[in-house]
Order: C-alpha cells, then structure tokens, then sequence
C-alpha cells in the first residue's frame, strides 16, 4: 500500500511538475502566455507520422522535437503549432490534436525551423535536432583515398573490418580475444564469405559459453534492471535474511527465452518456469509441474500454469513490485518499462484512454496533472489486479480486490480485470501479454537491448537502416522469427559493429 | 552514454600520464616518431573491455591463471571484489548496481592502471622464481658472463617482441620495438647497465606500458 501510495504521489508530481516548470521559467512580468498545452498523445503520434525516423527507434520521440520546456514551444513546435488546424478553438482536444498534426507535419516538412540549411524534413530522417543549428547531419562515408588508405591498415575503418569484427565477437560473447594462433589463421583466409563464416562459427561457439549464458553472465546481467534483484528478500539457494521470492526462477526464464532456438516472446508468454541443470556448460531445462509443487514453501509459484504470463506473473517479480497493493501500478510500469521500453514516469508510451483514470483506490489520480500519465498507466495496470503480491501469497484470487475494501475503499472492487494496452483493449493479463510480446516495441526493446551492449550506445542516425532491419527481422516469420542467437548472427555483421 | 566512459577514461589517464612528467614513459617517444597519421573514424564505436574481459585476456596471455592473476592486498580478487564498479562490472543482488556506470569514475584510469602493474610485476616475479617457464622475462639479458654493458639487443628486441605477442597478441612494428629498447636507459635512470634488477623493471615497465595502452584496454 505504501509503496504505490509512494510511486503515485511521484507520478502526480512529475506530471504536474512539466507545466509548473513551464511556468516558473516565465519572466516574472511577462504577460501570461495564451494557454498552451504540451499534448502527452504527440511524442507517438509523431513516430506514427515519421516511423523510420531515428527519433522513433523506440516508438516514440522526445518533448524535445518540439518544446524547450514543455508547453512552451521550440521554433520546429512553433511551425508546427502554425500549421495545426488553424481556426479551431484552443486548446484542442486530444481526439482534433491527432486528427490535425499529419496533416501539419507535413505542411513543414519542407521548412528550416533552425535556418541551418537543412530542411525538417532532412533533419527528422537523419535524427538531428529540427530546432538546434549547430545540429546538422553529417556524412559517414570515407573519401576515395582514405578508404583505399584504410584498407591497408591495421584496421578498415572505412568499411565492415572482418578481423576486427571476429576479436570483438570473442571479447563480447566469450569475454576474450581470440588466440594469437587463431587471430593469425584468420588473417590468413582470403575468401570474405570464409571470413564471415568463421565469426559465425565463433559466435556459435562463444553463444553457448559460459561467459554468455552462465550465473553472472552477459545474458544475466542483462535482465538486472528487469528483475531488480535484492538479495535480502531472496529465498532458494543462497537466501537472504527476509527471503520472500526466488528470482533465480526470473533469471534462469530469461536466459532460456534468450537462448538456443528458444522464442524471447516466452519473456511474457511462458507458462512454464526454467532450472539449471548444469553450470559449465550451461544446461536449462524446463521444470515440471510436479517438481514445481513439490518446491519447499518459499520457492514455489503460486500462480497457475493457465494465469501465467512469463516475466510479469512470477512470485518475485511480485513479491518487489505488486507486494501489498490493489491496483498494481508500479507492477504494470515496470512490465511496460523493462519489455516495451516505455517508462511512463518519463511521459512515454502514453495511449490515454477516454473516461480514465477512475480512481477505483481513491488515490487521486483523476486530478488533471496526475491523469496526464494515469490515463494510459492505470487501465495498463487493471489486468494485474488479480494476481496477489506478498499480501495473498503471490496466488492469483479472481475476486482479490475485494481483500483491499477496508483500506481502499468499496469502490476498488469494482476495478475490472480487463483494461488497454498500446490502444488495443485486452480482456485478461494473458491477452495484455500476448500483445505487447507481439508489438513492435517489444521486437525494438529486445534488438535495442542487444543493440545497446554489442554496439555500446542506442542507434544512432546512420545506424537506422540496419536497426529497423534486425528489429523487424526479428518479428518475421521468415527471417528470424524471434530467435535472438538468429538476430545475434546477422547483428554482429552490420556495419554499425564491425566498422570501427 | 558508454562514450563518455571511454572520453572520462582517456582524459583522466591523459591527465594521470601529465601529471607523472618524471616517470619514464615510452609513450612519449612513440608519439614522437609515430608513422603519419592513419584514417580516422568518423564514427567511432570503441569499448572498454571492463576489468573481467580486460583480466581474461592477460590470464590467458600471460599464462596466469584467471584466480591468481591479480589480488589486491594479496587476497581479493582485482575485478570481482577490488574494483569491479569502476572497471566496468554490475552487482545487481547487493549493490543495486544493474548496469555498468555509462560515465568512467575518478579512480577507474587509476584502477585499470594498478590493476596492468600488478599483472605485469606478478609475470615477472614468476618468470625470475620459475626461469625454465618465463614468458616474458627470458634469461640470457647480459650475454655470456654478464660482461655486456647493456643486455644484448637481440635480447632486447625478442622481449619486446615477447610483449607485444603477449599482451597484445600480434606482432609490433619496428618503431614499437625501438621504442621499447630505447625505454631501457630511461629505466636504468643512474644504476648500472647491466643489473638484472634493471633489466627486470625494464620487461616489467614495458609489459605494463603496454598493458595500459589504448589497444589493450578498447576494443
């Protein structure tokens, strides 16, 4: 109870603290701007307008394309604001906003807010600033006498350097160089397509080391920030003093859906938990039902197989998030973080949904500056209102909020399980699940997550091309079909991580 | 952004090697007489190796074992319980440190740098302990009878050699090997010629510088 009380008073005053900060940057005598409103639905419809522009390789852009401090506007904004639906009352609602900024975007595109020589337009494709000279998109293509220069060097950074790609492979999935020995014969090979066969061999090789897959390993590491582990509530091996749940059942999930010819939706779609049978080499298996319920009682997982839903429906990962409340909001955000890549207290993602938030736990979330966010947080958050955090024993109770009447009210029993997620109404957790594992943000969180540690920063500009093409391959059937080890195969290939 | 950890790196170890104008450096003279410049980047992408990576690769290099190859205070392990935040590493369970730090600490170009020492002291120690497994401390320094003024430079120009297979895995240039053999008297700095003890520090400065260059540290 505490705790959301706690996460809902932030989101209230981070929410209400963007229009304070607006005003509070005002001249103290300047006459009051006409009312001007930064609209939370824009960072996503701009990336519905422009998706293959650099800005949106998370699905959204930032306040920044169009305001310095929201509401107040940039010179790209303030064409922008121009060109929209001129003649309609101010200020718009949500519904004409949407209707009105294609439309407005367009109109342009062929301008120069920042007069720097590039048009809107140029700048929103290559991912530089529309309102900032010294902005500008640049060129990476070597000149003709340094690609020839480079070539002969020690390393080719005019182009994919192969030998430069097969030591980083080794160093980033088998955390070393490759021998000296094995360097040399590299460089010995002659025939390109041999040379990329052999970095992926050796990324085969490295896939399954220890280093990539094993207790602490890359694979590991990289869930940290989804599961948030805490060793003083862990139980199972290795308990803490307060152990309330086991998340090496949370870590053992992940690397299994990360791995082999494993599908990573299984993130939000598992309905099975994972055991490591052995450590080097690193072995996972699927536990049974039977040895599931035979667990000793801190370790077991109340949900049922049929209630299950991968990552988000584990004793930890409610243990730490959901713990006492009724309408698990900090539970939802964390999911909608960590699996799509939306943090809803940094204003992303937000799909407002009409007639939200209602308040069912009469937290005040219905003020306009608390429902900025609360509209799309809170009907994202009602599918979880059925699984039990530390208060219920992590089960999952159909009529659990009615657990919550004394504290919260008779009104948070009426909260439904059914709510919206990504503007697409769901019916159960399940369904919640089903989407967002099949969204394209999913399939850009989980390439961007690789992304981030194989390249060693978000895409870039001029990585646009490459990325949409790992990210969307990753969605397809036909091409890698949410296999991250296929994805890992072409990603160590781009030029983005083999030029250096 | 893991850049600005690779700028923070650079610039604090620039300012470190600044601040050390009286410690012999090779890397001053290789700067010096370096080849003309090659072609840059436009968009570099270097990373820091991280301690653990950055340790694998010396154990296996120098043939020491991963769990001996550096302990501080003689007991903990550099990486895993010395320095692993400001190298690089996460300690999710305890610490709450999820991710690496995306900008370098004050004291990681310190910790890197004491971290290439003790590998390099802790090689040399074993080469001279156990003369029949030397890997880069080779015997025969001095010729027959200890009688050379300077270890011979064949010997000289095979250890240097030795260092740069070693540490960095390829063979170095002309100039790279020069410059490591010209390092000699600036380490001698006053004793004699033809001490082992100097020749010791000589392979041990050396390994260490270029354990701590650029190369061996990004990749």
């Amino acid at each position: 109870m505490k705790r959301n009380k706690t996460n809902t008073g932030m989101l209230a005053a981070l929410c209400g603290g963007v229009a304070a900060l607006g005003i509070a940057l005002l001249a103290p005598n300047a006459p009051l701007a006409p009312p001007a409103n930064a609209k939370p639905p824009a960072p996503m419809a701009f990336c519905h307008a422009y998706p293959d522009a650099k800005a949106c390789s998370s699905g959204f852009t930032d306040c920044a394309t169009c305001h310095t401090t929201p509401p107040a506007r940039n010179a790209f904004g303030l064409q922008v604001e121009a060109n929209l639906a001129p003649g309609l009352p101010r200020p718009l609602s949500d519904e004409a906003f949407l209707k009105y900024l294609p439309e407005a975007l367009k109109a342009v595109e062929d301008l120069d807010a920042d007069t720097d020589g590039f048009s809107n337009i140029v700048e929103i494709m290559a991912g530089t600033q529309t309102a900032d000279a010294t902005s500008v998109p640049r060129m990476l293509a070597c000149a003709p006498e340094d690609k020839a220069r480079a070539a002969g060097a020690l390393w080719n950074v005019c182009e994919y350097d192969p030998a430069y790609a097969y030591r980083k492979v080794h160093l980033d999935f088998c955390g070393q160089s490759p021998s000296r020995s094995n360097m040399d014969a590299f460089l010995k090979v002659e025939d390109q397509n041999e040379k990329l066969n052999r970095i992926g061999q050796a990324l085969d090789q490295c896939l399954n080391s220890t280093y990539w897959l094993g207790k602490d390993g890359v694979v590991w590491n990289m869930a940290n920030a989804k599961i948030r582990p805490a060793h003083a509530v862990k139980s199972g091996d290795n308990p803490g003093p307060v152990p309330l749940g086991d998340y090496d059942d949370d870590y053992n999930l992940f690397t299994w859906a990360n791995s082999d010819d494993n599908d990573v939706r299984d993130l939000l779609l598992a309905q099975y938990f994972v055991k490591r049978t052995s450590s080097d080499p690193v072995r996972l298996e699927q536990v049974s039902e039977t040895e599931l319920a035979a667990r000793p009682r801190g370790t077991k997982q109340p949900v049922p197989e049929e209630k299950r839903a991968g990552m988000i429906t584990t004793r930890w990962f409610a243990a730490v998030h959901t713990m006492f409340t009724a309408i698990p909001r900090t539970t939802a955000a964390q999911a909608y973080r960590s699996y799509l890549g939306y943090d809803i207290a940094k204003m992303e993602g937000l799909h407002s949904v009409s007639n939200e938030p209602v308040d069912y736990d009469a937290k005040g979330v219905n003020a306009p500056a608390c429902a900025v966010c609360h509209a799309t947080l809170d009907p994202l958050s009602y599918p979880f209102t059925r699984y039990n955090g530390i208060s219920g024993n992590y089960t999952y109770n159909d009529k659990r909020l009615l657990d919550y009447v004394r504290v919260d009210g008779a009104h948070v029993a009426d909260a439904p399980a059914s709510g919206m997620i990504l503007g697409q109404p769901v019916s159960d957790l399940r369904e919640w699940a089903e989407v967002a594992a099949n969204s394209d943000a999913f399939a850009m969180k989980v390439t961007g997550d690789y992304w981030k540690l194989l390249i060693g920063r978000d895409p870039d500009v001029n990585d646009q091309p490459e990325f949409n093409r790992l990210w969307r391959g990753l969605k397809s059937e036909t091409t890698y079909n949410y296999r991250v080890e296929r994805m890992l195969h072409d990603l160590v290939l781009t030029n983005a991580y083999g030029r250096p | 952004m893991k850049i600005s950890y690779h700028l923070g790196l650079l610039s604090v170890s620039v300012l470190v090697a600044a601040c050390a104008s009286s410690a012999p450096s090779p890397q001053t003279d290789l700067a010096a007489v370096e080849s003309p410049a090659p072609v840059a980047s436009s968009d570099p992408r270097v990373k820091f190796k991280d301690g653990e990576r950055y340790l694998r690769d010396l154990s296996a290099n120098l043939q020491i074992p991963r769990d001996e190859i550096c302990k501080e205070l003689s007991q903990y392990d550099c990486m895993t319980d010395a320095f692993r935040i400001v190298l690089g590493g996460v300690e999710a369970p305890n610490l709450l440190v999820n991710d690496p730090i995306e900008s370098a600490a004050l004291t990681s170009p310190i910790a890197l740098d004491r971290v290439a020492l003790h590998v390099c002291t802790n090689r040399v120690k074993l080469d001279q302990e156990k003369p029949e497994q030397a890997v880069l401390f080779q015997a025969g320094a001095f010729g027959k009878k200890d009688k050379a003024k300077k270890p011979d430079p064949a010997w000289m120009h095979q250890t240097a050699d030795t260092i740069y297979g070693s540490v960095l895995m390829r063979t170095p240039s002309e100039q790279e090997v020069q410059n490591l053999v010209s390092f000699y008297d600036q380490v001698r700095d006053g004793r004699a010629a033809n001490s082992k003890e100097v020749a010791a520090d000589w392979v041990t400065l050396s390994c260490f510088a270029v354990a701590s260059s650029l190369e061996a540290v990004f990749y």
